[in-house]
């Protein structure tokens, strides 16, 4: 691997273009992560700040700030979308994944540069429609979408007569298609751009998750843009496939939701996980645990994934057989998952770990994930989500999951990475306060929302019984708190790009085994115009 | 150089088969439309009544309660109502049911039928030999219709572990006003408009 | 229902002035930037522990609707119920131990393999002993968790002969309940009861409703659900009972409540502006307070020949 130091230094007087030509037409793949982890971080400000909106109303019992509950509605739907297209995958996948996959398989960019640059784009085009469609009528009298990120019709037909929704399903759409360029790239560059002697079963564990999540994409995504295209149809166009006076089924759209909706919840934890062995295995200064075992349960997951939607649908009326199915198929997820949860600890034990602060936010996601994948065994159970469905505790359960799992792993990959990226070093105690305010406010948000839930507290409420308030009070105190942390976040950024203080090629020492650390901090604009051969890579 | 193009074409190759796997998915989600009405309708999922021609079972002892149950969705300025909300019948006898429906508005209006069986496991052995459903009835202001049903239940249903020990069947209809292929967006919301 | 009364009346003193309490502090986060705001929310913060500790002998006392600072399952009042809690709390234990199992090894490599204690790593990448006993004790696990689990799904789906049938209808945004011709035949609709000042002493705001679904104690009620409009979804926590709304299909659900007393739960599927506002209230009484009610509402209800209710709710 030390050839591939030499590539790097071969490369240092290549010619930036100028910044439109480098950031607007841009089609280098460290380029086009920057602009990928910039919007994600941008649309995560957004969508965090409608669930300030949503905490601020929930602190109390009664309507406070919102007029009336359908706008509250208009927040959280919009909270959802953005949450899940435009924050976790774009920075996840678009971010990191642009940034990474190449120099991890040693190739010199994406296999489709120009079309990397188009997917880009299309993600921005899409989030300015779904910013718009907040300011469009959805319900009558009404602004915005409110009907939830799941869309279900009939609420999303004859509910919402307005064009808000029409808005929000073309950016799906915009969205949808630039996931599936983005997957299509992902897959020819990692089938095909590897270095040589890099073979699958030597593939770092992170070029591994996006293999998986692309495929899942390919998979799912174009499910969900079929049964949107339905909706548009039935709302414009007087088609009924979900309209029950024309012979459709409203149900047959939930299950084609979560045909996709069910994967989707893998493509974004999947590059979590890819992200979470890096880190555990640098600062453990130990090769991964089981590396055959990590990446075959993400295939696994990913297969399984796609077997068990209908676990988000048991109070719709499923038969028995068709309850007791999925409720088995759904446990069966847990297999996997706990052989990950398992290996990161083994890839731990027995390290010399140095407490960095990604490695601290590193072993949170642990941790929490473990807390948000049991409740998840809990609401596998028909018999006992029949009492949690639609209830806070799924709220708690997936946001244990996904804001207290991808989003930890999305910073522990920007505190990981950050000097790889900007050249410059962060403090680590700038990463250690965040990780630790984090850590205190979202437990302290989230957590609660096990005990509403098991009250009894129906989600996407505004307002609610009185009985509810204590806790509520408290998830709220747990919001803002978080929310705060990432000011830290902002302010490390801005320190480090004032202090400008070098990030050596490798910071993290020996355990760092992985491509990019052969390359200087940051890396040159064009990387391994001579290919690195990979002779071991320690698994 | 050749090394090069022959490289190129192995990855234009994996991007055209992933473009392949999009088309076919979602060729699949249209699919799914017609396959999940053919796969309910043969198997009863979701109590879906199986539709036969002729009642060839035997006609047995053991009774069932098979209740009536009818909706009308706003829009629609219907009475409708089954003739009796309940009947006992005996597993394979076959019963003609009547319900009635009368427009009570001023304007003449069409609607259209769907239906479904509860419990859901029943679906399968709730065999329906004629029904009202699916065609759009034009009823004139005033005017009033009698609709038969003749089904039968199943005697299998004795044999099932699950349903053996049912007491009775819902069949339930509901009349949708037609909406004549326009678009919910053009058509009166069910839901009031939201006072700010 | 005097008795229950009383019962639910005593659990509510204390959330009520809690709240208020709550509401006065809070209220001044609305005005802009007020220098106390910090000292008061340590006031609430500290109000919030003394009342945890309150709230859990609190928590005994009212089944059929939350209680402050509850942690767990609304008291049951169904066989069906108790088993789905009795389950459930199972399942609570299990996956406690898991966590704590996970943190326990990870604080223990947190103090035995840092940097200091142990400088250098070992290099062990596998163990197939290890691999294999965390992919089958898992498997045993969930087979312990899977086998209580069907019988309980069973017992839920397969409904056992009715005394009773009502119908619900789900409207945007109140319900409607139906009691078929050969029970009463009659329906009527149920809103909630918007203002404070109306609400009889064992009703809480947003849970009571102008007319409540009476039924008889000891008996299987049989509960068939559906929508007129956009789908809702039927709920009540302390009979551990939810089904989806849907129109165009009749959807089915039973319980048989064990006690009398006065249950509520709320619309757990979204439906728009009204969502919050479409309680579920349903009085358990005995057979003949239940027969003198039956008799009342055929008069007051008329007959369920009348047209199709047209009324809606008013939404705060």
């Amino acid at each position: 691997m030390a050839h591939a130091a030499d590539a790097a230094h071969a490369d240092h007087h290549d010619h930036l273009p100028s910044f439109w030509r480098r950031w607007f037409y841009s089609t280098n793949h460290k380029d086009i992560g920057t602009l990928y982890l910039i919007f994600g971080f941008t649309a995560g400000i957004i969508g965090g700040l409608l669930s300030i909106g949503m905490r601020l109303e929930l602190q109390d019992p009664g309507l406070q700030y919102f007029s009336n509950p359908q706008a509250y509605n208009v927040f959280v739907t919009g909270h959802g979308l953005i949450m899940v297209f435009f924050m976790v995958m774009p920075t996840l996948i678009g971010g990191f994944g642009n940034w990474f996959i190449p120099i991890m398989i040693g190739a010199p960019d994406m296999a489709f540069p120009r079309m990397n640059n188009i997917s880009f784009w299309l993600t921005v085009s899409a989030f300015g429609l779904m910013l718009l469609s907040l300011f469009v009528e959805g319900a009558p009298g009404s602004l915005g979408f409110g009907g939830g990120w799941t869309v279900y019709p009939p609420l999303s037909t004859v509910g919402h007569p307005g064009p808000a929704l029409d808005f929000g399903i073309l950016a799906l759409h915009l969205a949808g298609a630039a996931s599936i360029l983005g997957a299509i790239n992902f897959i020819t560059t990692i089938l095909n751009m590897r270095a040589p002697g890099m073979t699958l079963h030597k593939m770092p564990l992170f070029a591994w998750s996006m293999l998986v999540t692309a495929f899942l994409l390919l998979l799912s995504l174009p499910v969900l843009a079929g049964a949107i295209t339905m909706l548009l149809t039935d709302r414009n166009f007087g088609t009924t496939f979900f309209d029950p006076s024309g012979g459709g089924d409203p149900v047959l759209y939930q299950h084609l939701f979560w045909f996709f909706g069910h994967p989707e919840v893998y493509i974004m934890i999947l590059p979590a996980f890819g992200i979470v062995s890096h880190i555990i295995s640098t600062f453990s200064k130990k090769p991964i645990f089981g590396y055959l075992g990590m990446a075959y349960a993400m295939v696994a997951i990913g297969v399984v994934g796609f077997v068990v939607w209908a676990h988000h649908m048991y109070t719709v009326g499923l038969s028995l057989q068709t309850q007791a199915y999925f409720v088995f198929a759904t446990m069966v997820i847990a297999v996997p998952t706990g052989v990950k949860i398992f290996s990161w600890i083994a890839t731990m034990w027995g390290g010399s770990i140095r407490f960095t602060a990604a490695m601290q936010w590193a072993i949170g996601f642990v941790f929490l994930f473990t807390v948000g994948g049991v409740t998840g065994v809990v609401l596998a159970n028909a018999p006992v989500d029949r009492y949690m469905h639609d209830t806070y505790y799924v709220v708690a359960h997936f946001h244990y999951v996904l804001s207290l799992g991808a989003v930890f792993v999305i910073f522990a990959g920007m505190y990981y990475w950050f000097p790889k990226i900007t050249g410059y070093v962060m403090p680590e105690w700038i990463g250690k306060l965040h990780f630790w305010v984090a850590f205190i406010g979202s437990n302290v948000l989230f957590f609660p929302m096990h005990f509403l839930g098991l009250s009894g507290m129906p989600r996407r409420y505004a307002d609610y019984p009185d009985a509810f308030a204590g806790w509520n009070l408290v998830s709220s105190i747990g919001a803002y708190v978080f929310f705060a942390g990432l000011f830290i976040f902002m302010f490390g950024v801005v320190y480090a790009f004032v202090r400008k203080e070098k990030a050596a090629a490798n910071p993290w020492g020996e355990g760092a085994t992985t491509l990019e650390w052969t390359l200087s901090s940051p890396p040159p604009f064009h990387q391994f115009e001579t290919l690195p051969r990979v002779v071991d890579t320690g698994h | 150089m050749a090394a090069t193009s022959d490289h190129q074409r192995k990855m234009n190759r994996t991007a055209i088969a992933c473009v392949g796997i999009v088309v076919g998915m979602v060729g699949l989600a249209y699919a799914s439309v017609p396959l999940y009405d053919l796969f309910c309708k043969v198997t009863g999922f979701g109590g879906t009544p199986i539709a036969v021609d002729s009642n060839s079972s035997q006609v047995m002892d053991r009774t069932i309660s098979v209740r009536f149950d009818s909706n009308v969705a706003p829009g629609l300025n219907w009475r409708f109502s089954p003739e009796k909300p309940e009947v006992r019948v005996k597993l394979g006898e076959t019963t003609t049911v009547l319900y009635k429906v009368t427009n009570t508005g001023d304007k003449p209006s069409t609607g259209i039928a769907t239906y479904n069986v509860q419990p859901d496991l029943a679906g399968t052995y709730f065999s329906k030999l004629e029904c009202f459903c699916f065609t759009e009835q034009t009823l004139q202001p005033g005017e009033t219709l009698e609709s038969a049903v003749v089904f039968y239940v199943d005697p299998r249903l004795a044999q099932d572990r699950d349903v053996k020990d049912l007491s009775s069947i819902t069949l339930s209809y509901t009349y949708f006003p037609s909406k004549g292929g326009k678009p919910v967006a053009e058509v009166t919301s069910s839901t009031t408009p939201i006072s700010q | 229902m005097a008795q229950a009364g009383r019962r639910y009346s005593h659990a509510r003193a204390f959330p009520d002035a809690f709240m208020a309490l709550c509401h006065h502090i809070f209220r001044s986060f609305g005005t802009p930037m007020r220098i106390e705001t910090g000292r008061r929310s340590v006031t609430a913060l500290s109000t919030a522990a003394v009342a945890l500790v309150l709230g859990i002998s609190e928590a005994w006392a009212a089944a059929g609707q939350p209680s402050p600072w509850e942690t767990g399952m609304q008291e049951m009042v169904t066989e069906l119920g108790q088993s789905v809690s009795n389950f459930h709390t199972y399942l609570v234990w299990l996956i406690t131990a898991i966590c704590l199992f996970v943190l326990a090894l990870i604080l223990v490599i947190i103090a035995r393999f840092n940097e200091k204690k142990n400088p250098v790593p070992n290099k062990t990448t596998h163990n197939t002993l290890l691999e294999v006993a965390w992919t089958i004790i898992p498997v045993l696990i969930l087979v312990a968790i899977a086998i209580p689990s069907f019988r309980l799904l069973r017992e839920q789906l397969v409904p056992p002969q009715a005394d009773l049938v009502v119908k619900a209808t789900g409207y945007s945004w109140y319900w409607g309940y139906e009691y078929p011709a050969d029970q009463g035949g009659f329906k009527f609709d149920s809103n909630m009861i918007a203002e404070v000042k109306d609400l009889k002493p064992d009703q809480p705001r947003l849970l009571g409703a102008d007319n409540a679904m009476v039924v008889p104690v000891g008996k299987v009620v049989r509960v068939q659900v559906t929508s007129a409009d956009v789908m809702h979804a039927f709920a009540l926590p302390s009979f551990a009972l939810k089904i989806d709304a849907i129109p165009g299909r009749l959807n089915e659900t039973w319980f048989k409540a064990e006690r009398e007393g006065v249950y509520y739960g709320q619309c757990s599927e979204l439906c728009g502006n009204g969502h919050p506002y479409m309680p579920i209230e349903i009085r358990v009484v005995s057979e003949q307070q239940y027969a003198a009610w039956l008799a009342e509402a055929k008069q007051r209800y008329a007959s369920t020949d009348g047209s199709a209710p047209v009324k809606f709710a008013t939404a705060q």
